[in-house]
């Protein structure tokens, strides 16, 4: 009788353990997933962002990514590379005709290049998956009157997607005067959101 | 999940320590059945072999929609055929996840819970086969004639050195002995077979693995599509592409840097007979290059051919054709020059349907709906395609003037007009062959259908869980067999002194198969006991004649 009750007591508690550490094990499972995808999301701290957006932001000197060197055709049919800009700021924008926020986000970008450009900011477009048809209609639509180079195959795009995290058109990097990029709006830009960054990149010596 | 055969525990073995404990009632006696019972049944439920097969099942069943219905993931433009063909059905089904099966919440909960089902069975299993395979086998039982198996014998050897030459023999044999404290006891244990379990094991392990591999395809995968008309070039990179599905823990730095431009298209149908328009062959030429800079290589994709780039695999999906079109507006500026993809509906033969846009054009945004008759026939008065193959091609267009709502707003799609704030330009649809030029009404500028190119939808899928899931496919299988083919068997000695002899002993064997599924034991144990009698004569000293005729009940010469 007695081993009898020992031997239940004793059951009963080895299966209880079995359930706990089985618990266990499946909560620390869990427990790594959370903290996997916690990790993963967490931010950068040489990164900032810019007039309250999420979207826009600034590289901290020291860790501003080398803008990948391309030489392509522009719309007009001459040839340009980056590095013709050396010594300059450059706001490079990614767009294409039949993007809805790349035609939202022209205006201001033309208001902006007629800003900067006196004062040495130089503007340059990346027109991605378009035709120069298309393109030129768009240019001449919205008085841009900055070059843009033909992405037509997204090679550019594919270059500077392994420098900055390009998830699509539209998206506006400020290059510095050596060729790194400082700061770029992912999105629609805003006239404050560039401002703010040029302002930044453009301050002695940027 | 527990174990598929016999259970644990082994009836026919009287000396045998329970290792799995029997499970306590489903009910505490006298007591109520409080949250923490129904917690712990609970759970029992969820790791027990029935939920678990139930599970599997669930979830190979919950897999057919997604290879019955067209899915999001790899054939969007399926989905919008599907919308138009059953556009009462597929808002429900849609609401069913039906549509992104593998990305439903209720897929989502059938995995999560036999992931949860085989985790709450392998890790307490493993704990316990771990220890059971540190365990000794049990002690002999004091009657080895009433096992399965067993032979008896007298031997010359006094019985603590039979017992020596016992366990030596069946320690060759590669069994796992158990010697009693008191060595003048004359007994040992042996047991063999613990591969069976790792087996066990190992296949539940490897199922763990099957699932974890698949979630990490999951995280770490992405899938993507893109439509590529012929002569032009993509990069694999978000912007690039059509339809962007990434994993939980892909970001756009992690998309391979491969280039590819479609060189040609061809698609050959079968011209006769009953299966007329038919696809014969496809053959989509690529070159592509692993990265930026790297040697160009060329490829022929087909439908069951991918190609294997840079970690990704490129699926040719499907194809279509691409009416070229030149607009010019009222200026007399191109203000649209290009193939314009164009997606063939339900009708079959390649009739297929397209929109341009042409937001800058002056003095306003020109839109067209238009039809790619591939094979035009005019039957009574409306065209229908005979043919898939692009023999006599025409597109009819419907043209529009006004605010394409491109300037503001959402994202539009490429295949959609939206005419809300448009006015038709002309009543009737205007049919076009290649080379014509439509004039718009009121100066409005000009549409010319200038010719055709084919394109073809690619799926681009990187799963970096599938060769681990191969992998552990295979350590599964590995496992069920070995647990399959593995006896687990015990066998045990006893040696007592022989009263009809001073110095010798009778010898007793007895054995039993814990799971005897594939038979063999019976001829394994004749062996192995004509194997002990030969070692113990070998070792009995040599003796006069008489003390040799002992009697031999069971061997009887």
């Amino acid at each position: 009788m007695l081993r009898a009750l020992s031997s239940r007591a004793l059951s009963t508690r080895t299966g209880r353990r079995t359930v706990v550490l089985a618990a266990a094990a499946l909560a620390g499972v869990l427990l790594i997933v959370v903290l996997a995808t916690g990790w993963a999301g967490s931010g950068n701290s040489s990164v900032t962002t810019v007039d309250g957006s999420t979207s826009a932001v600034l590289y901290s000197a020291g860790h501003r990514p080398l803008a990948p060197e391309f030489t392509a055709t522009t719309l007009t049919g001459s040839k340009l590379s980056l590095s013709d800009y050396r010594g300059k700021v450059v706001v490079l924008n990614f767009w294409g005709s039949w993007c809805v926020p790349c035609r939202a986000e022209a205006p201001t970008l033309a208001a902006l290049a007629a800003k900067y450009q006196p004062s040495g900011v130089s503007f340059l477009g990346v027109d991605v998956r378009d035709t120069t048809a298309s393109a030129l209609a768009f240019a001449h639509i919205f008085h841009i009157t900055y070059p843009s180079v033909s992405d037509e195959s997204s090679a550019i795009t594919l270059d500077f997607t392994a420098k900055v995290p390009i998830a699509g058109t539209p998206t506006t990097l400020v290059v510095d005067r050596t060729g790194h990029i400082a700061g770029a709006v992912f999105g629609t830009v805003t006239y404050s959101e560039l401002t703010a960054i040029l302002a930044k990149v453009t301050a002695k010596g940027g | 999940m527990t174990d598929v055969r016999a259970p644990e525990t082994d009836p026919f073995d009287p000396a045998a320590e329970r290792e799995d404990q029997p499970r306590p009632g489903r009910s505490s006696p006298g007591g109520a059945f409080g949250l923490a019972d129904w917690l712990k049944w609970g759970w029992r439920q969820l790791t027990s072999m029935r939920i678990a097969l139930i599970l599997l099942f669930l979830l190979a069943l919950a897999s057919v929609p997604g290879s019955m219905l067209p899915q999001q993931g790899n054939n969007p433009s399926g989905v919008q055929q599907y919308y138009a063909s059953h556009p009462a059905l597929a808002p429900w089904l849609d609401r069913l996840g039906l549509f992104d099966v593998f990305a439903a919440p209720w897929f989502a909960a059938i995995y999560l819970l036999l992931f949860a089902s085989l985790v709450g069975c392998v890790v307490p299993r493993t704990i316990r086969l771990a220890g059971s395979a540190r365990t000794l086998p049990p002690r002999a039982p004091r009657h080895l004639t009433r096992l399965p198996r067993s032979a008896e014998y007298v031997t010359t050897l006094p019985p603590r050195d039979a017992v020596d030459v016992a366990a030596r023999v069946l320690s060759g044999r590669g069994f796992r002995l158990r010697r009693p404290d008191d060595t003048d006891q004359g007994w040992v244990s042996a047991e063999k077979g613990y591969l069976r379990e790792a087996g066990n094991l190992l296949f539940h392990l490897a199922l763990l693995g099957v699932l974890v591999s698949v979630a990490l395809g999951g995280l770490f995968g992405y899938k993507a599509n893109r439509l590529l008309v012929q002569g032009q070039s993509f990069a694999d990179t978000v912007s690039a592409l059509d339809e962007f599905h990434p994993g939980r823990f892909v970001t756009a730095a992690s998309l391979g840097p491969f280039t590819m431009t479609l060189n040609r298209f061809d698609a050959r149908y079968i011209t006769s007979g009953q299966q007329r328009g038919q696809p014969a062959a496809f053959d989509a030429r690529v070159t592509y290059t692993e990265r930026p800079g790297g040697p160009a290589r060329t490829f022929d994709l087909d439908v069951n051919r991918p190609l294997s780039v840079d970690g990704a695999k490129v699926y040719l999906i499907g194809h279509g054709y691409a009416p070229v079109f030149t607009v010019t507006d009222a200026r007399g500026q191109v203000v649209y020059n290009q193939p314009t993809p164009f997606v063939a509906g339900t009708s079959g033969n390649f009739l297929s349907q397209g929109v341009v846009k042409v937001p800058d054009a002056q003095p306003e945004q020109l839109g067209f709906t238009g039809v790619f008759v591939p094979t035009a026939v005019d039957v009574g008065g409306t065209l229908e395609s005979v043919f898939p193959a692009a023999d006599n091609p025409v597109v009819s267009l419907i043209a529009y003037a006004g605010n394409l709502g491109m300037d503001s707003g959402p994202t539009q799609s490429v295949y959609q007009l939206d005419t809300s704030g448009m006015r038709r330009l002309t009543d009737s649809p205007q049919v076009l062959q290649p080379g014509q030029t439509l004039k718009l009404p009121g100066g409005q500028g000009t549409i010319t259908f200038t010719g055709y190119v084919p394109w073809v939808s690619l799926a681009i899928t990187h799963d970096p869980g599938q060769l681990p899931a191969l992998i552990c496919g295979i350590a599964a299988l590995g496992g069920l067999l070995l647990s399959f083919m593995i006896r687990r068997r015990r066998v045990f000695v006893r040696a007592r002194a022989n009263p009809a002899a001073q110095a010798g002993s009778t010898v007793q064997v007895g054995g039993l198969a814990r799971t005897d599924a594939s038979g063999g034991f019976e001829a394994e144990f004749a062996t192995l006991a004509a194997e002990l009698r030969s070692a113990h004569e070998q070792a009995a000293p040599a003796r006069p004649a008489p003390q040799q005729a002992a009697p031999d009940r069971h061997e009887g010469e």
